[in-house]
């Protein structure tokens, strides 16, 4: 569907009193709620192609439905990326990546892909057409609509192109891999977070052995991306083994060839389900506490008797949380009650993934925000009649 | 009523309506507004909303004011009401080192959180050249850059939730980590229009372990824009990247012998902060480039001193132009970076053919331009004519492909100039938000968006 399709099929829709599901990659499609009615599927697949490289401007113009690596390999010709780390890269689309206001693990360190996005088109419910932004890195010329149409997850519009400030690529990228026996990783953790030499990423994984293909063993395991100049990457990694030494961590493996594929099936564990015997919660929270967070909810869910992976990210506070059964009717016995247990320790933890069709039954998105009003006010002005993705947002939105 | 009513609420000292007291809030930096009925000084989030609440009740608009050190009007009231000023409210509440957060009050100045932070290794990293008095409400409420936004980014992008109070008089709280619509992201720059920030949580940095400044000389301006191209061209974001002329480095340097070389066309001041290790590294490419790129004099600040005084230098040129100039109009456009040199020639044919003196002191690596055209006020000749020669800039701004403010706002100066980037649908997108947020259009009224009134009204 090209641009022009798209606008009209919507506004038929929208005045025929049809709803809407708008599909990128479909990657994300168990994170939250889905839609509550979907009469027809608008994909934004078609709309693939990266507009402009302006490189020596350090920014890129791009259709949304360009798939993320293959929008990274085309900046990367000219030495450039747009840090969005999402999971599945090669299926999920750029649009969708900022629809969903995915958070990526290198944020801290680049920015949000939000943060870098400096212009925007969305087409509203009546296939109306809005630019927002423009080509400039700097631009304080009314609302900054690209914002709002981040993370809003399709229910205010489809976002069918965006504008970035592009970064340079970085010189090096490193790997620093270690075993991580239970009672070093605060420590472990505090010791990485707190080091001079900042990681692009960093991990305290446990579980998810088939995902990320890891030798972790039942220790679980830290994992810290490095990105940056040599002589930066050569320091930090002295620093860091120097640092998981004092913390107790006996040895620190360097992975310099496969750094980046590493990272990479980290990002697909946040959304790797087992079937239908499976969630994954994501609780967000301060980085400081991300350990003891993570610990105290997979204690939660061990309590229940349910199996847990567990990947927290120690640089930005984000815990991600895997709970499953050895089959589905075990797995609707036991959640229920774990996901109370989960929700008192973070009740605005919202479900990321996993296909157990118990989930209808639980609150996906967890507690409502306090500014819940107005968003509900927003999307009235935005698609009154209902029209996109109805359902599929924050407080049934 | 109105007033006994707001000082019953607030108590009596948080209310000003002497004359010579609402003058001063009646402009900014540089536009002149309408007099307020009354000024009020609220101390806590409570006050602001039952402030809010009476005025509401009395149909009085309300602009939410900082320091006033902006250039569009956007904390002068257009249609009197009351103005909101945050003196008292200029506090940080709470500082979380480990996660090196602040929850801060709008009052508080933008540069006293960074030197109340320091002893704790961090800073805040917005940093306009207005920091030693303007707040970080104000900076809010334009989404305020500077010269280190070029690598760490605007106040958007270092606000991390919000406490505001909106029209109703209704507390609403946001953070970027809350699940739903960003209106942390949408609330920033928003002018004071959609509502009043009453605390902020803000990001702090950790402060760099080593930092470089240099300052390269070019015989003029074409030159040094091309080194500017051909730095960022090459994949280098330094920390600052700004650009100062001829007679921009003769106001400064007459004011504060800081070390400019006034023989030169133009300077390139450019900072990189981080780690010892690469800025070596980055000294050798950097010079590299701006020599190849025409440069005729490099130097390398060797002490802090040294690169305190070219900071103070460049962050107190436009205070320095009242030094040779009565009055001067600073106009803020952005274009994209390659297209500096064809910017800058549209700025100097702009003041050239009107017999304007210009000095360009700008965020060149952002592509920020900020022209100060000088004139005397009391000449209305001279006024018709800078306003007329930054109108043409600006549009040169929009045909290059850029944009007409990257820092300071639409305010009221530039609210008729909105259609000229943006198309009806996409100010109709705005609205929509603001009907949310400020359906009677009683928060900073007849700001940013066009209307019926013209700027020439409340000049």
């Amino acid at each position: 569907m090209n641009l022009d399709e798209l606008r009209k099929t919507l506004a038929e829709c929208n005045s025929g009193g049809r709803t809407v599901e708008i599909r990128g990659g479909n990657t994300l499609r168990a994170f939250g709620t889905p839609p509550a009615r979907a009469d027809i599927t608008i994909a934004t697949t078609g709309l693939n192609q990266l507009l402009t490289h302006e490189y020596h401007d350090l920014t890129c113009s791009t259709q949304s439905g360009i798939r993320v690596a293959e929008f990274a390999d085309l900046l990367n010709e000219r030495g450039q990326f747009v840090p969005i780390d999402v999971p599945q890269r090669r299926k999920a689309t750029v649009g969708g990546a900022l629809a969903s206001g995915w958070l990526g693990p290198r944020r801290h360190y680049y920015a949000r892909a939000r943060d870098l996005v400096i212009g925007s088109q969305i087409v509203l419910a009546d296939g109306t057409l809005a630019n927002a932004g423009g080509m400039v890195v700097k631009n304080v010329s009314g609302y900054d609509m690209s914002k709002l149409y981040i993370g809003s997850f399709g229910t205010l519009g489809i976002i069918t192109r965006l504008n970035f400030k592009t970064l340079p690529v970085p010189q090096r990228r490193r790997a620093l891999i270690a075993k991580l026996p239970e009672r070093t990783r605060a420590r472990a953790a505090a010791q990485v977070a707190g080091s001079a030499v900042t990681p692009a990423a960093a991990f305290c994984i446990e579980g998810f052995r088939k995902a990320i293909d890891g030798e972790d063993g039942i220790d679980g395991r830290i994992f810290i991306l490095l990105e940056g100049s040599e002589a930066l990457v050569d320091r930090a990694t002295r620093d860091l083994r120097s640092a998981l030494g004092r913390a107790g961590v006996p040895e620190t493996v360097i992975v310099d060839a496969g750094a980046w594929e590493s990272f990479e099936r980290i990002l697909d564990a946040a959304i790797a389900s087992v079937g239908e015997r499976s969630l994954t919660y994501r609780a967000l929270g301060m980085p400081a506490d991300a350990v003891e967070r993570a610990t105290a909810l997979r204690d939660a869910a061990n309590r229940h008797e349910l199996f847990t992976d567990v990947l927290a990210d120690i640089m930005n506070g984000d815990v991600f949380l895997r709970v499953s059964e050895r089959d589905s009717r075990a797995f609707a016995e036991k959640i229920e009650n774990c996901d109370d247990a989960l929700r008192s320790l973070a009740p605005r933890s919202v479900i990321a993934a996993g296909d157990a069709p118990i989930r209808a039954s639980l609150n996906s998105w967890g507690a409502e925000p306090s500014a819940m009003a107005k968003m509900r006010a927003l999307k009235a002005q935005f698609d009154p009649n209902g029209t996109l993705n109805r359902g599929r947002f924050a407080g049934g939105i | 009523m109105l007033v006994q009513r707001l000082a019953d609420a607030l108590g009596p000292n948080a209310v000003k309506t002497q004359p010579e007291d609402l003058s001063v809030y009646s402009f900014d930096a540089y536009s002149q507004g309408r007099t307020p009925k009354a000024v009020v000084l609220p101390a806590s989030t409570l006050d602001v909303a039952a402030a809010v609440k009476i005025a509401r009740e009395y149909g009085e608009p309300i602009v939410a004011r900082g320091a006033g050190t902006g250039l569009c009007g956007g904390a002068v009231p257009a249609e009197g009401g009351i103005v909101f000023s945050f003196a008292r409210m200029n506090r940080i509440l709470e500082l979380d080192v480990a996660n090196r957060r602040a929850h801060v009050q709008p009052g508080l100045v933008n540069l006293k959180l960074s030197e109340d932070t320091s002893a704790a290794g961090l800073f805040y990293a917005p940093d306009p050249s207005s920091q030693k008095t303007s707040t970080i409400g104000g900076n809010i409420g334009t989404n305020a850059g500077g010269p280190h936004c070029l690598s760490y980014g605007t106040t958007v992008n270092h606000v991390l939730g919000l406490e505001i109070v909106d029209e109703n008089g209704d507390v609403v709280h946001t953070s970027v980590e809350d699940t739903g619509y960003d209106l942390t992201g949408t609330l920033v720059g928003s002018e004071g229009t959609l509502g009043i920030v009453c605390s902020a949580w803000v990001r702090l940095l950790r402060k760099p372990e080593a930092v470089r400044v240099w300052l390269a000389g070019f015989p003029d301006v074409e030159t040094a824009s091309a080194a500017v191209s051909a730095i960022i061209g090459a994949g280098i974001v330094p920390t600052a990247l700004e650009m100062m002329d001829h007679l921009a480095l003769e106001i400064v340097e007459a004011a504060f012998h800081a070390g400019y070389p006034t023989d030169a066309g133009a300077v390139l001041l450019v900072e990189s902060a981080g780690f010892e290790d690469d800025l070596q590294e980055y000294e050798r490419e950097i010079e590299r480039i701006v020599r190849s790129a025409g440069a005729t004099s490099w130097r390398v600040a060797r002490s802090q001193a040294q690169r305190d005084a070219l900071w103070a230098g460049r962050k107190g040129a436009l205070g320095a132009t009242g030094r040779v100039a009565p009055n001067y109009y600073i106009q803020d456009v952005v274009v994209p970076r390659t297209k500096l040199p064809q910017a800058l020639e549209a700025v100097e044919s702009a003041c050239d053919s009107r017999g304007i003196k210009v000095a360009n002191v700008f965020h060149a690596g952002d592509g920020n331009l900020h022209p100060l055209l000088m004139y005397d006020r009391s000449e209305p000749k001279q006024v018709g004519a800078v306003i007329d020669a930054g109108n043409d800039i600006l549009q040169a701004a929009v045909d290059l492909g850029g944009t007409i403010s990257g820092e300071h706002g639409i305010g009221y100066e530039k609210r008729g100039t909105l259609t000229r980037i943006f198309s009806t649908e996409d100010l109709a997108a705005m609205a929509r938000v603001r009907e949310v947020f400020d359906p009677r259009r009683m928060l900073n009224p007849e700001k940013i968006f066009p209307a019926g009134v013209g700027c020439g009204e409340v000049r």
